[in-house]
């Protein structure tokens, strides 16, 4: 704290956002300004709070509104869907020796097929299995890992070291086709952890992957095709 | 005239919250009960159908449900918490279907920026939602369009200069002075 000088000027330009990111309606380059700014500025983070409880104190005014007929039982139709689907989607979490297993196992047929390809000149595997890997970044900082297996079944490993996320996230990718699937979902806490979980689309499909929170807030993301 | 369900009565969202977290089937029944007009109405107000309004309502409840045990009350309240999710589906739904920003549905719309009718007789927060609606009063009709337009309807600066034609600084400032305003009445008088 005693070393960060206050920028009167940067303060005024950021406090002009302010309230556009208390309603989460700022987005690209202005949000990752904001942000950066507020990550060493005590004073327009305490006016981001109040303004985002403002905001949020706004939805109150929702309007009542009856649902159509059936509402109700389609809902519990579906919420015992769901609870069905999350038990088997539920990651597992894995050790962190079991993660460095896989990654070793993984690069290593990776790397084996690709020489015995290049050995012979007739490859018996249409693709090189390398396993799709990337690293999970929230506003450019490093938050942990995404590997994906490319033998079969495919399986996705995530793991995430820092102390500062907590709670229940889910994990969804985004396929070369622009779909979106929620892979499953994971209680974060503690500094370190690794989970596991099955995919039922290959590595090469996938080009990104994102942990949501409860509220849809994105926490990280990884972009994993090239 | 208050519609009541059974057991709803003197039931805190809180401890709702914790029935469900650890599978209380009649909680989530009593919950859904409590919020789904609410959850419909913010859902139809953003997506202006009602098949997809359905769909975002009953997408919240089924978050709602699977992250009950992390709702976190030190951060807001279940209303606040269940309607950001809502109103994030809401949004996120909008954004798939369409590119273009279009004027939010009217009929829910002059409901939220025309409060000078007395608040319904709502079962919860009745006293929060006055508040909300006398602080939303006293600002300028063209911050209130622009701060619910914002809020509600999650619509960028840019998409409330195109819906309302005005310039995007203009834009900018009306929200701007609008959140400024609403904010020292809403969040710095309730601080001792
Ligand atoms: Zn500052």
């Amino acid at each position: 704290m005693s070393q960060y000088t206050r920028d009167p000027d940067k303060c005024q330009m950021v406090q002009d956002d302010l309230a556009e990111l208390a309603l989460g309606i700022l987005a690209g380059r202005e949000r990752a300004e904001v942000l950066d700014h507020l990550e060493s500025c005590a004073h327009c983070g305490a006016e981001l709070e109040s303004l985002s409880t403002a905001a949020d104190t706004l939805l109150m005014l929702t309007p009542e509104i009856e649902p159509p007929l059936g509402f109700e039982s389609r809902l519990s139709e579906k919420l015992r869907e769901a609870a069905q689907r999350d038990r088997s989607r539920r990651f597992r979490r894995v050790s962190a020796f079991a993660i460095a297993a896989v990654l070793v196992a993984v690069l290593g047929f990776g790397v084996g097929v690709f020489v015995s390809n290049n050995g012979t000149g007739s490859p018996n595997r249409s693709v090189a299995a390398a396993p799709a890997l990337a690293q999970l970044t929230s506003n450019g900082r490093v938050m942990g890992q995404v590997v994906i297996s490319t033998d079969q079944p495919t399986w996705m490993f995530v793991t995430v070291d820092s102390a500062k996320l907590s709670g229940d996230v889910s994990c969804e990718v985004t396929l070369n086709n622009g779909q979106t699937l929620t892979v499953g979902w994971f209680n974060l806490s503690g500094d370190y952890s690794a989970w596991a979980a099955r995919l039922t689309v290959s590595a090469a499909q996938v080009r990104s992957a994102r942990i949501v929170a409860a509220d849809g807030a994105v926490i990280a993301s990884a972009r994993l095709s090239v | 005239m208050r519609k009541r369900h059974g057991k709803d009565e003197g039931v805190s969202d809180e401890t709702l919250l914790s029935g469900i977290a650890v599978g209380d089937e009649q909680a989530v029944l009593t919950f859904v009960r409590r919020y789904q007009r609410r959850l419909f109405g913010l859902a139809f107000g953003i997506v202006g159908d009602v098949g997809t309004a359905e769909d975002v309502a009953q997408e919240a409840f089924i978050r709602i449900v699977r992250h009950a045990s992390v709702f976190d009350a030190r951060r807001g309240s279940v209303t606040t918490w269940t309607l950001t999710i809502t109103r994030n589906l809401a949004i996120d739904a909008v954004r798939i279907r369409r590119s273009i920003p279009v004027a939010p549905d009217d009929r829910v719309f002059l409901e939220l920026v025309s409060v000078e009718r007395q608040p319904e007789d709502t079962a919860l927060a009745a006293d929060a939602m006055t508040r909300v609606r006398i602080a939303l009063s006293n600002l300028p009709m063209e911050q209130r369009r622009a701060v619910v337009l914002a809020a509600m309807y999650g619509r960028t600066a840019v998409e409330v200069a195109a819906v309302e034609s005005i310039p995007l600084g203009t834009a900018k400032s009306r929200i701007r002075l609008g959140m400024a305003k609403l904010r020292e009445t809403l969040v710095i008088s309730e601080s001792p």
